[in-house]
């Protein structure tokens, strides 16, 4: 059981970890919320199904597509829709439930609310310590921790990533320094929805495809960066881990639990909220000007 | 070098400038000296971009910002030319408040300030020169700089804005919060970077010191220039000194 616990929470918590750090990115840098940044993951998964079912695609080559066209689509997105209204924080919190709502009902009308599902890259399963772990399942989380890894290396050690780093912490001495905020501030974008589109594409297998799915993964997503703190990467990259804890031990360990699981992020969620609403590793923000 | 010309700023319905001229040539080391909320700062902010930054992302608010009269830097026109654009053209602003990437380590802080740089000899140089002005800076250099002292967080400022090879660089209120020491330390630092030949506009309320090492000084009071000239010749007037200067 305890076995269990923590497998089960290892995948998800880095599957929440890697979305978590892209919402993270994308609110630190543009100061965007981006309610829609779940349902590029969903639009991700549905262009793996779509590549793979419909235009004969082997599963890696679709799952670099669905990630291309989702990191695409996110740019037009923005630029069209987001970047004119980024000013006003309300609007864009509308814009993008909107966008998520609207995304949704897109992939209704082509796919219908069918249960889909992709196959998984390798079939079959190992057992670790008596317990059975898909291969997939092994992939899934290796896969989350190689782009976790390549994020911090490109953050961390290049040009863009310094510029994305610093937009973050001071978006006006940023732009003193010579960088272009707003395409700084475009690049984050579709480094985020690309990453959006990532997870989607290596959780796909592990998870039917529906035009729903966006929902459950937006409310862990909410309650890691709020219990990370808001804009810390480093703190939704714990937090995810923790959540993910908690979700699968009140799954596993409360009889029918699993109706539970939106509720364990809530209950955190709220009560981060009330005792410290910085979350682990918040940053305080300073008012700009 | 830098020619400012009938400049006014407004937030809204508050003129923050009222029509203002200046002028920093090469070589210079010129002074804006002022009381608090004289538009000392916004007059830095309108030259470097940041108050046409401000009014690109306030646009369809209130308080809508207006900027008129003309910026010249290097010949050109900049009064709307994009703040990062500005930077590249070697007009460099040291902030107010300091402002360092507080998560930051001090030599990505630097590194940040080399951004537009492209060779790395010249950012190796650059670091050198930095490294030999402010030897703390090199002492820390892994050090987060949210945990420096407000002194050196102004070091690693100035720092940060001269690793990007400045031709004229605009400091903000540098000695502003420090304990009397680092201020005097501060602005021996200032006159080393002069002496390398980099112009400066120094933005200041610490009048006594300024003026002993400045060429020319504008005293700046409630959006108007109301007086320029050397040091010793502004004292001379007692109205001056006493009503704006408060000495």
């Amino acid at each position: 059981m305890l076995i269990d616990i923590l497998i089960t929470s290892l995948i998800n918590g880095s599957t929440y970890a890697l979305l978590a750090i892209g919402f993270s990115l994308i609110f630190g840098v543009a100061r965007i919320v981006n309610i829609a940044h779940t349902a590029f993951y969903m639009v991700a998964a549905y262009c793996i199904y779509f590549t793979t079912y419909r235009l004969g695609f082997n599963p890696l080559s679709a799952m670099i597509t669905g990630i291309v066209f989702v990191s695409i689509l996110g740019l037009i997105v923005y630029k069209i829709f987001i970047a004119p209204i980024r000013e006003h924080e309300q609007a864009v919190l509308i814009g993008t439930i909107a966008l998520a709502i609207a995304l949704q009902e897109i992939m209704m009308l082509i796919f219908t609310g069918d249960y889909l599902s992709v196959p998984a890259l390798i079939k079959g399963y190992a057992t670790i310590l008596g317990v059975k772990v898909f291969y997939q399942q092994l992939i899934t989380f290796a896969s989350v921790l190689v782009v976790l890894g390549l994020m911090r290396l490109f953050l961390m050690h290049t040009k863009l990533g310094l510029a994305i780093r610093a937009t973050a912490q001071d978006r006006e001495v940023a732009n003193l320094m010579g960088m272009n905020e707003s395409r700084v501030a475009m690049m984050a974008v579709v480094i985020s929805v690309g990453l959006a589109g990532a997870t989607g594409a290596i959780i796909v297998p592990l998870t039917t495809v529906e035009p729903f799915m966006w929902s459950h993964p937006l409310i862990m997503m909410m309650a890691v960066v709020v219990l990370g703190g808001m804009g810390s990467i480093k703190g939704s990259f714990y937090a995810a881990f923790i959540l993910g804890f908690a979700e699968a031990m009140v799954v596993f360990l409360i009889p029918s639990g699993a109706f539970l699981k939106g509720a364990v992020a809530l209950s955190i969620m709220i009560l981060v909220l009330v005792v410290r609403p910085t979350g682990l590793f918040g940053v305080q923000f300073e008012e700009e000007g | 070098m830098l020619e400012i010309t009938n400049l006014t700023v407004c937030y809204g319905k508050a003129m923050i400038i009222n029509d203002i001229s200046l002028h920093v040539d090469e070589g210079e080391l010129v002074s804006l000296v002022g009381p608090n909320g004289a538009g000392k700062s916004t007059t830095l902010r309108a030259a470097t971009g940041l108050v046409a930054w401000e009014k690109s992302i306030h646009r369809g608010g209130d308080g809508d910002i207006t900027l008129q009269g003309t910026v010249e830097f290097m010949g050109k026109r900049i009064e709307k030319t994009p703040a990062h654009e500005i930077a590249k053209m070697g007009l460099i602003h040291c902030p107010e408040r300091r402002r360092p990437f507080k998560e930051m380590s001090v030599l990505e802080n630097l590194k940040a300030g080399a951004y537009l740089l492209t060779e790395k000899n010249e950012i190796d140089e650059n670091l050198r020169q930095v490294y030999q002005l402010f030897p703390r800076l090199k002492e820390r250099s892994h050090q987060i700089s949210g945990t420096l002292s407000g002194g050196e967080q102004q070091m690693l400022a100035v720092g940060r804005a001269m690793m990007s090879s400045p031709k004229l660089l605009c400091i903000d209120e540098p000695s502003t919060g420090l304990a009397p020491i680092m201020r005097t330390e501060v602005f021996r630092k200032i006159q080393e970077i002069r002496e390398l030949g980099i112009t400066v506009l120094l933005v200041e309320q610490e009048v006594s010191t300024v003026f002993t090492m400045a060429d020319r000084n504008y005293v700046l009071s409630s959006g108007k220039i109301i007086a320029e000239g050397k040091g010793e010749e502004l004292l001379k007037d007692e109205v001056l000194r006493k009503t704006y200067l408060g000495m």
